[in-house]
């Protein structure tokens, strides 16, 4: 089910707007020119965890450094913090554990979710 | 009852005078110790720990000619290396092993260097089964370091020991990291003792301090955990991704709930340290081993038995007895809390896979005079 959320330009660069669709709360994401849809469901304790702090992702290469990809948007729970990256949903900890992704196209200056399907590659 | 072989990872070798000590110092560290009139000598050990009542050892242990516990090899040997198939004994010191208790760093860096040689010159050449281990001061990193390089040839010189903590930090704090960067380079896993609480370093307890070696004693894990909890958050292992780490008298029942503490917090902490790649628990099955004694005692011995094994300890556990001090732990009475199928792996196989040793090698032998590597 393809599902209009609003015009590309209606949404503020780095903060979730959360809708609801095909009976889902989904929290919709620009990142610069990019989209993001997750569920507003962390798995760990079913917090909502679009309410939480938005960042790149950050990564070491070695003890006391701290390296900020800004290419990978990453959302922490706000119970608990566990983070988890936009693009693949997958916990920065364990690629095994992961919030719900939605599909997101943008078409004529709108923004599409599609309900009920997962990302290509999830 | 368990009769296989067995490798002790904890056995407390002694020394009788501080002569036999001082003969291993250099020239000026003699003259600076030695001969101060009435006085005495400069003490060579810490000795503000707690006192025990019952005294620290093993009342039989004492030698029938006379000396400390530990202090006569042919007491040793009828004792504990031919009451049992022992194949490998790992010394580990007595009252010297507290040398980065001391004050004075450029002392300490001198007496376990001395130690060391006592060690070697003293011990290893009487039994081809009696391994030591290599005691540094760690209030100089970078001493410590060129002492483990300085045994890294010998192949009877099987590890790298730390007791007391000469800085308010883990043992994780990259202060100590030049220790262990010598350590990987020589290919000798870390050995963290239990015990330092109430010598002359920071506190081993959290909350506040004890009052009795009772006390002490039943938190001796504390500090333990708060050295394992500091290598694995300061990223040791990724640093040093070949380092092998032993906590040797920590105890073990506790593993299993600091590390799922530990994975869980980790999954809500992580971006505080990024250079922690995977989760506690995976460094510590990969990385960590953990001597036997004091085993808690369960009122269920399948309570202990089901508890350890959730964390697989049954591969990380080796045997230790702690001869000869007062709570040694016997190899017959360890064979009735620890199930059958464990033994072999715990009295033997674990430690030839922690000290890089093939079975096949540690072959049973009469012990005999020999020269040390």
């Amino acid at each position: 089910m393809t599902v209009d959320v609003g015009a590309i330009s209606e949404f503020e660069d780095r903060q979730f707007r959360i809708v609801s669709a095909g009976g889902h709360e989904i929290g919709v994401l620009r990142w610069s020119e990019r989209f993001f849809a997750v569920h507003n469901r962390c798995p760990h304790q079913k917090g909502p965890v679009c309410l939480g702090v938005l960042s790149g992702r950050l990564g070491s290469s070695s003890p006391g450094s701290m390296e900020l990809d800004e290419s990978r948007p990453v959302v922490a729970c706000p119970w608990h913090g566990w983070e988890f990256e936009l693009e693949s949903g997958r916990a920065v900890w364990d690629p095994g554990y992961a919030i719900k992704t939605v599909p997101v196209k943008l078409e004529a200056g709108r923004v599409l979710l599609e309900v009920g399907k997962r990302r290509a590659g999830d | 009852m368990y009769s296989g072989p067995v490798i002790d990872c904890d056995v407390h070798q002694a020394r009788n005078t501080d002569a036999e000590l001082i003969d291993y110092l250099s020239r000026g560290w003699r003259e600076y110790v030695a001969d101060r009139g009435p006085a005495g000598n400069v003490p060579l050990t810490v000795q503000d720990g707690f006192p025990n009542p019952h005294g620290f050892m093993r009342a039989d242990t004492y030698p029938k000619d006379g000396g400390e516990p530990g202090s006569d090899y042919a007491t040793m040997r009828e004792q504990l290396l031919d009451a049992a198939d022992v194949r490998r004994a790992i010394l580990t010191f007595g009252d010297d092993s507290h040398v980065a208790g001391h004050h004075n760093p450029y002392f300490a860096n001198e007496l376990a260097r001395a130690t060391n040689d006592w060690s070697i010159e003293r011990w290893l050449g009487k039994d081809p089964r009696l391994l030591s281990s290599i005691l540094v001061g760690a209030q100089l990193p970078e001493l410590a370091a060129a002492e483990i390089r300085r045994h890294a040839a010998n192949s009877r010189m099987v590890q790298v020991m730390l007791v007391d903590n000469p800085f308010n930090y883990g043992f994780g704090h990259p202060v100590f990291h030049p220790i262990y960067a010598a350590a990987e380079e020589a290919g000798k896993p870390v050995a963290i003792h239990g015990g330092a609480g109430g010598w002359a370093n920071p506190a081993s307890t959290g909350g506040g301090s004890v009052n009795t070696y009772f006390e002490t004693h039943v938190l001796w894990p504390q500090a333990i955990q708060t050295h394992l909890v500091s290598f694995i958050a300061h990223g040791v292992f990724e640093k040093y991704p070949r380092l092998r780490l032993v906590l040797i008298e920590g105890g073990s029942a506790w593993i299993p709930s600091l590390l799922w503490r530990f994975d869980t917090e980790y999954k809500g902490l992580r971006r505080e340290v990024p250079w922690v790649k995977r989760l506690p628990s995976e460094y510590f099955a990969e990385h960590v081993w953990v001597t036997t004694q004091p085993l808690e005692i369960a009122p269920k011995r399948e309570d202990a038995v089901a508890l350890l094994h959730s964390m697989n300890l049954e591969d990380r556990l080796v045997y230790s007895s702690d001869y000869p001090h007062w709570d040694a732990d016997e190899i017959d009475y360890l064979s009735t809390r620890l199930p059958s199928e464990w033994q072999r792996r715990i009295f033997f196989d674990n430690a030839c896979r922690l000290y890089g040793w093939k079975p096949e090698d540690l072959t049973k032998q009469p012990a005999a005079a020999t020269t040390a590597s």
